[in-house]
């Protein structure tokens, strides 16, 4: 379920999940750094089964960036 | 694992370690990104209860941090040191092309790289007095040369096992070197999982994160043996655990051990068991279960690997799982928290977790085909250094049993210590008794007047420190040799000597051989021309056993300190030999 994706976020950077919406971005969550980045990719890519491509990996910019990655890989 | 790499991370903010008394400093040093390995670290050893301080040095900065002398890393003085070096920052362009070059060149290139690592190492030598552990490398599935690589003549994958061979003997002579193999953790994953070029792209991660916990598992194998958490005796249980099946309900010939799948299982579990034995592993039995039908397939079952002899201890009753564990460890003489369980029912495991948190309660399946696999992925029977102690230690729980039962057949404690002609061999410290002594300084709870804890290099520089005597002692008897089981460290100063550490071996405690050693110590002294010897208990949960040992002997109390003066008359125990070697 796309609707995880927040959870997720939040758990990987420890927030609440009300903290995180499809704004939230490196710029918005501190502890958001490249590495931390990877380990969110990791996270989805255990929880949805799926494997990203490295153009999606860098080109995420926000929650919502992720949100329309995943449903290319039909996650919905 | 049970734990991502992100729950790790999320952990490690939250330890409250600072109330652990073990600590350790952790230096990581790699050639690539390791991010997110030392929150596993802290939050794996705050789990054994040890306050883990890690170092994490700059990304590929190894050459720097060892070469030199002022770098941050030596500053911080590490307790351990992990270098973990990657095959292609290490070969740079050859990793892809080492074919455009003779095999003469890939020789000399090879001989180049090994001489850069033994400078490496030379330096932190200087420099430190603690444990290097270096990763060896990986040999890549791919090679450019395709299926003819094996005919290559001196070829890319030769290169590295060569590289490889040349890091082997490098730590066979250097001490405090270890070469971790982690082209076997990757035949163990798979290159294809471990490595994710994505990652490596992205941010030269050559280990997967969804495998990051999965190594610094792999590197708590050395953490455990340096604090003492590794363990030393594994419990087990009979019924469906070391065959199949219930001997009191399926008889003697009904289990399954042998022949069939199942069956199979049960001896290749054993055969585990027996090779962990051979190593010095010690082995109990508890189970609940009528003793006679459960010792005849122990002595007679033919395809029975484990032999009453291979056991330390054997409870076969129907008492409590728990209460009959707690006899076990008290019989062996070890802390409940040296004690691996193995046991199929799973209401026996939460009885034991609940009683005894700090015995290792395996969680095993109903299928018996994973237990070997689950006893080979346990790393907490590591040691950094087999001693002929270990190795002998079955042997000497059956001399153990021998004694306890010629003690029940005399009478007076002073004529069974009389008939045991025990004879004390004093050694002083030399290269081959380094590990044993530092051993028994690490594990060492019970008889031991400071309980403080070495490891080899320390011992090693009191033993070239002419400040410090450091002696240690064998103790062997009619039924056997107990080998080195005693240790002391004097500090000498001009007129008085101190004693730094006092212990003995609970394989020989009870036997007066504590006072044959000190009575040596003392005589020595005197010998010397000094006029007092002072030493200190420090009491700790462990050590009642040796809390009136010095005033037993005839030590005054002097502030805090017990005083011997040598003017006193020097008694030797009379039922013991003490031999100066």
């Amino acid at each position: 379920m796309i609707d995880d994706v927040n959870g997720i976020v939040a758990k990987v950077f420890s927030l609440t999940e009300s903290e995180v919406s499809d704004q939230s971005s490196p710029e918005t969550i501190e502890t958001w750094d490249s590495f931390n980045g990877l380990v969110l990719v990791d996270e989805l890519e255990s929880h949805f089964k799926i494997k990203f491509t490295i153009s999606e990996i860098t080109d995420v910019k926000n929650v919502a960036d992720i949100k329309r990655h995943l449903k290319n890989h039909n996650v919905s | 694992m049970e734990k991502t790499l992100s729950e790790y991370i999320s952990l490690s903010k939250n330890i409250d370690d600072l109330k652990f008394d073990k600590k350790l400093k952790i230096a990581i040093l790699s050639s690539f990104t390791l991010n997110g390995l030392s929150e596993i670290l802290r939050v794996n050893c705050s789990e054994l209860g040890i306050r883990c301080q890690p170092y994490m040095a700059g990304y590929n900065q190894y050459n720097q941090e060892f070469l030199d002398s002022q770098s941050e890393y030596y500053r911080f003085s590490p307790d351990v040191t992990f270098l973990i070096l990657d095959i292609r920052n290490f070969l740079g362009d050859n990793f892809h092309f080492s074919y455009n070059m003779s095999d003469d060149e890939r020789k000399s290139l090879v001989t180049e790289k090994i001489s850069n690592l033994e400078n490496i190492i030379k330096c932190f030598e200087k420099n430190l007095n603690s444990k290097l552990i270096i990763t060896n490398f990986n040999i890549p599935f791919y090679s450019p040369n395709g299926v003819i690589e094996t005919k290559s003549n001196f070829g890319f994958h030769e290169m590295i096992e060569e590289l490889n061979k040349s890091l082997r003997n490098i730590s066979k002579i250097h001490n405090s070197v270890y070469v971790y193999d982690f082209n076997q953790f990757i035949s163990k994953y798979g290159e294809k999982n471990i490595f994710d070029y994505r990652q490596f792209h992205v941010g030269d991660i050559q280990i997967a994160l969804n495998f990051m916990p999965h190594f610094a598992y792999e590197l708590m194998s050395y953490i455990k043996p340096i604090t003492g958490t590794n363990r030393k005796c594994i419990v087990l249980d009979l019924d469906n655990t070391l065959w199949g099946g219930i001997v009191g309900e399926d008889g003697f010939d009904g289990i399954e051990l042998g022949h069939s799948s199942n069956g199979k299982a049960f001896v290749d579990f054993q055969k585990e068991l027996l090779s962990l034995w051979n190593q010095g592993i010690i082995l109990a039995v508890n189970s609940k279960n009528n003793f006679d039908d459960a010792m005849k397939v122990i002595k007679e079952h033919p395809n029975m690997i484990l032999r009453e002899k291979n056991f330390a201890s054997i409870k076969i009753n129907w008492n409590d799982k728990a209460q009959n564990l707690k006899q076990i460890a008290d019989d062996i003489n070890i802390g409940l928290n040296s004690i691996v369980f193995f046991d199929d029912d799973k209401i026996n495991r939460e009885r034991i977790k609940q009683e005894f948190p700090e015995v290792m309660t395996i969680e095993i399946p109903d299928d018996p085909s994973q237990f070997s696999s689950i006893l080979r992925d346990l790393n907490d029977f590591n040691v950094l250094q087999r001693t002929e102690e270990d190795i002998k230690r079955g042997q000497m729980y059956v001399q153990q049993r021998e004694r306890k039962e010629f003690e029940k057949s005399i009478s007076s404690l002073d004529d069974f210590l009389e008939q045991l002609d025990i004879q004390v061999k004093i050694k002083k410290s030399n290269e081959f008794l380094i590990p044993r002594i530092s051993q028994l300084t690490l594990k060492t709870n019970q008889f031991n007047l400071t309980t403080k804890r070495y490891q080899e290099e320390d011992i090693r520089n009191f033993s070239n420190d002419n400040k410090f005597i450091v002696g240690c002692a064998q103790v062997l008897d009619k039924f056997g040799d107990n080998g080195i089981t005693g240790v002391y460290i004097i500090n000498k100063q001009d007129k008085l000597w101190s004693i730094d550490t006092f212990l003995l071996s609970c394989r020989v405690m009870g036997r007066g051989v504590e006072n044959g050693i000190l009575s040596q110590i003392l005589i020595d002294a005197k010998n010397n021309g000094i006029k007092e010897i002072q030493a200190n208990f420090i009491p700790t949960q462990k050590n009642k056993p040796a809390e009136n040992f010095l005033s037993d002997f005839g030590f005054k109390k002097e502030g805090n300190n017990w005083i011997y003066k040598l003017n006193n008359e020097i008694k030797l125990p009379k039922h013991l030999k003490v031999e100066i070697d």
